[in-house]
């Protein structure tokens, strides 16, 4: 669950940024899609089980490029660069994320049912 | 185990459904925690493997001189090996999806119904053996 509520807020700040071609320090540089990758086990509990974010994948698809010659930061053949994001998919990826996040939380509910039985048998 | 007191009908039989539910319950959880990792493959255990072996011990059981006491011995099947208090899984790769992108089998759809079963199946499990203990404590309350 942890995991893809991380995935969930790489995809909004990917929205949020989708047409951010500043970066914090104010020096053009678009803004580039960011994928949260997993792996199966958990580090920081050593156990094989579960999954974690294994990193933050940079997203090296080319920039949208928008004509507008009269920006500042157009190239010379009067292009744009924008961010390499496209917001339908964000918007399919962040449905998937909470999905899967709602799978997670049956599973949970049927953990927590199965020990609940379990602990009947001492009442 | 107290011979003769836990070891009686169908006791053994509930615990190891439920040693084997546990068991898968927590395959069965990894499977969705891992619905969306590149890579993966999901493993699982197949109940009819649990189910045969269990089917052949009370058959066997039911052979003997007592049939309805008495160890339930369960053979070893390829993928579990019947401990005297456990379950030694060796879970396979499920091939039951078609591989996605990511290079994932995922199946999610049939991983939430196999998840419904299970934890069914461990609660009946857990039913069935509450309610042997019930009887037990009830005849040594000796009231009613």
């Amino acid at each position: 669950m942890v995991a893809q509520r991380t995935r969930l807020e790489v995809i909004s700040s990917n929205m949020a940024n989708a047409n951010s071609i500043y970066d914090a320090d104010g020096n053009y540089a678009p803004f580039r899609r960011r994928m949260a990758i997993f792996a199966p086990g958990d580090p920081s509990t050593g156990s094989e089980q579960g999954v974690h974010v294994r990193e933050i994948q940079l997203d090296d698809a080319p920039f949208r490029k928008q004509f507008d010659p009269n920006h500042p930061h157009a190239d010379e053949a009067g292009y744009v660069k924008y961010p390499n994001i496209d917001s339908t998919m964000e918007q399919i990826n962040a449905l998937e994320a909470s999905r899967a996040y709602e799978a997670n939380i049956t599973a949970a509910e049927a953990t927590k049912a199965m020990i609940q039985s379990s602990l009947r048998l001492l009442a | 185990m107290i011979e003769g007191l836990f070891d009686r009908g169908a006791m053994q039989a509930a615990e190891r459904l439920v040693q084997f539910t546990g068991e898968r319950h927590r395959l069965l959880t990894h499977n969705i925690a891992n619905l969306s990792t590149p890579n993966f493959r999901p493993r699982d255990l197949d109940p009819a493997e649990f189910h045969a072996s269990m089917q052949d011990a009370l058959r066997r059981r039911r052979e003997t001189a007592m049939p309805n006491a008495g160890r339930l011995e369960m053979r070893d099947t390829r993928n579990m090996t019947f401990r005297r208090d456990g379950i030694d899984a060796r879970p396979q790769p499920t091939n039951r999806n078609i591989l996605f992108h990511d290079r994932n089998n995922r199946d999610l759809e049939r991983t939430m119904q196999d998840l419904a079963e299970n934890t069914l199946a461990h609660n009946v499990g857990m039913e069935l053996l509450k309610n042997q203990f019930d009887m037990l404590k009830m005849a040594i309350r000796e009231r009613m």
